[in-house]
């Protein structure tokens, strides 16, 4: 099934990997068995869980001859075997991230208040319309907080975003929803919580 | 990635126990502004103030802005005007006051310190001058506060300036009658002043400072008294072992770490931001009248039923040295007074207890031997005499220049109320009922004058 993978077969092409599905022990101990059996290099790997799902991306160095198909059938075929619920998707790396010849600052943005649909859609649709990337994306709702919502938005916010008009457009949107918004340079927390470093 | 905890915690701190920027004080030196003519004296003053805070609110605001954490006064500090105005007059003083006044509501200020004299051994013309000018000075201007040394650990006290001191205070207050004797909130009386404090009213900026320089004054007796009530709730430590008070300590320790980072931060972007040195943060737990704001609350949630129940010593013994001990670690730039005030009538809680009668000067007097300024915005009666007040401030200076630190009175004689009114001052500033002055006469003593010698560094006890 898989090209033959010998050490004359270097490794030149990059492939991100993402893994979604039930958690339980020994589900990373499949993941990376099967890329090491397919000749694959780790790279960088990000997992992470939520209600009881796993997610995980990966990415990895695959020897040339190794295509997308074929990795892709031989990690659905490897995890059958391991009898781990998983979903596959394999694409080719992407090379360049996003923002890497931006100047940006890290912000974060709070929205609190009741939960509700439509919170995340009209949040993301402002920082959308200002260029702002979305880097990690928290919910706390819990059963103390009585149907009340607290979204984390760690983004990170361009030097030529006009900070004041995305702090006016997210209260707006707030305000309709019946909403708070705190919008801060991410220094702060640290600042305050963290023992730093030189 | 932040954490959970990180992000409510920072958020609470905000919205729910009054965390801000309590303070970001401008300091100039007035130095460089001498010249033997009053007009290009005051020209140049207003212009060097000018240069420098044409952008201080501006910058203040923004940056405040970005991190989510109000800058909710900015101020200047100048040099003491009795040295760089020491060439004029009383009546040359009063215009000088009046010309700091007119810069400080230029720059959008609310207070502008440094109408000060340092008199701790003697004074000099300039000295005599302001101290003479104080009166009509603080009446006739509305955001100039007023600072006198009297006292310092090396020095001794100056009984002269203090008797003097005595006299102009009721003066003071009876050209302020209309506004409560209002002159006299914006009228300190240290031992030890430090250089850097950026608190009013006692901010000035010292002759062994910069040219130009921020300090920043960090608050947040709301986040301590919520930190500790916490804690009270849990009951136990994290080693789940039942409280005691080593573990408040160790809570309002590391409260007043966080508080101090939040200041620094700010205090030194504004300063980038203007091109200016950043100088000190001063961590003073400095209440308002608003409740959740106050240091009095902080005594009932460790347990006594008032500030001013047997105890309230050890109480704030134990918040100051905690509270310096945390903004020690957070910052190497912690300055000026650093530790908690107690102001009667800025705090709901402690006007409280002095109302009730739980609060006495004599007992406040006790407090300021361990706490990080003194006898500060208590009224008093109208009709106290002037060798009473000089007395007052007296003993507090004594308490400062043998246990070398910092003490100040800032008394308010009303006139025409005695004890037991009230007298409000609106504001930061609050309301208050006025206090009755310890029994006894001290003429005879206040009239002997001269200077109390330095105190002996050995033998300690």
């Amino acid at each position: 099934m898989l090209p033959n993978n010998g050490p004359e077969d270097k490794i030149m092409q990059k492939y991100t990997t993402s893994f979604l599905g039930r958690d339980c022990p020994g589900v990373v101990a499949a993941i990376s068995r099967l890329f090491g059996e397919a000749g694959c290099n780790i790279e960088a790997m990000s997992q992470t869980m939520l209600c009881g799902e796993f997610a995980a991306i990966f990415v990895v160095g695959a020897p040339e001859s190794l295509t997308l198909d074929g990795l892709h059938d031989f990690l659905v075929a490897g995890l059958a075997r391991a009898q781990v619920d998983l979903s596959v998707l394999v694409r080719p790396a992407i090379g360049a991230q996003w923002g890497e010849n931006l100047v940006c600052e890290p912000f974060v943005v709070t929205v609190d208040g009741p939960d509700g649909p439509g919170l995340i859609g009209s949040m993301s649709r402002v920082f959308a319309r200002h260029s702002v990337n979305i880097e990690n994306l928290t919910a706390i709702l819990g059963e103390e907080r009585n149907g009340q919502a607290l979204f984390v938005f760690e983004v990170m916010v361009p030097d030529s975003a006009d900070l004041g008009r995305l702090r006016r457009e997210l209260d707006c949107e707030a305000q309709k929803l019946n909403l708070r918004v705190s919008v801060q340079h991410r220094d702060i927390f640290e600042a305050v919580h963290r023992v730093s470093s030189f | 990635m932040l954490s959970e905890r990180e992000v409510i915690s920072t958020l609470n701190m905000l919205r729910n126990e009054h965390l801000d920027v309590r303070t970001v004080t401008l300091g100039v030196s007035l130095l460089d502004c001498a010249s033997h003519d009053l007009d290009l004296f005051i020209a140049n003053v207003q212009a060097k103030i000018s240069r420098y805070a044409a952008q201080l609110v501006r910058v203040c605001d923004e940056v405040g802005a970005r991190y989510g954490i109000p800058v909710v006064n900015k101020r200047i500090s100048v040099s003491p005007i009795a040295v760089a105005g020491a060439p004029f007059g009383p009546d040359g003083m009063v215009r000088i006051c009046q010309a700091l006044d007119a810069a400080a509501k230029e720059a959008g200020v609310d207070f502008l310190g440094g109408f000060s004299a340092l008199v701790e051994k003697g004074f000099s013309n300039g000295d005599r001058a302001l101290i003479e000018a104080l009166p009509e000075a603080l009446a006739t201007t509305d955001r100039v506060c007023a600072s006198i040394n009297v006292a310092s650990s090396r020095s001794g006290i100056n009984m002269d300036a203090i008797a003097i001191m005595g006299r102009q205070i009721l003066a003071t207050a009876r050209k302020t009658a209309a506004a409560g004797g209002m002159g006299c909130a914006k009228l300190v009386v240290f031992a030890n002043i430090p250089q850097d404090v950026p608190f009013m009213a006692g901010a000035y900026l010292g002759i062994g400072e910069p040219d130009v320089v921020i300090n920043v004054g960090v608050s947040g007796p709301g986040v301590v008294k919520k930190a500790i009530d916490r804690a009270m709730e849990k009951g136990r430590n994290s080693h789940g072992q039942p409280l005691t008070l080593l573990d408040m300590a160790e809570v309002i320790k590391t409260t007043a770490y966080k508080v101090t980072r939040v200041g620094e931060m700010i205090g030194t972007e504004v300063a980038n931001r203007l091109g200016i040195p950043f100088g000190v943060a001063d961590l003073s737990l400095a209440p308002t009248p608003a409740v959740g704001d106050s240091v009095g609350e902080i005594f009932q949630s460790l347990g006594l039923s008032s500030i001013g129940a047997p105890g309230s010593t050890a109480v704030l013994a134990m918040l100051n040295d905690a509270v310096k001990k945390g903004g020690a670690f957070a910052s190497s730039s912690v300055g000026g007074l650093s530790g908690a005030f107690i102001p009667v009538s800025e705090d709901s809680s402690i006007e409280e207890a002095a109302r009730k009668g739980f609060l006495t000067i004599e007992k406040l007097e006790a407090m300021t031997s361990v706490c990080s300024v003194g006898l500060d915005m208590i009224a008093i009666p109208g009709d106290t005499p002037p060798e009473t007040i000089s007395a007052i401030i007296a003993d507090e200076m004594a308490i400062g220049m043998i246990n070398h630190k910092t003490t100040a009175a800032r008394l308010i004689p009303v006139p025409g109320k005695g004890p037991g009114e009230e007298v409000s001052f609106g504001g930061l500033l609050g309301k208050a009922a006025i206090m009755s002055v310890p029994k006894g006469r001290s003429g005879g003593f206040i009239d002997l004058g001269g200077r109390i010698p330095a105190p002996i560094n050995s033998l300690k006890n």
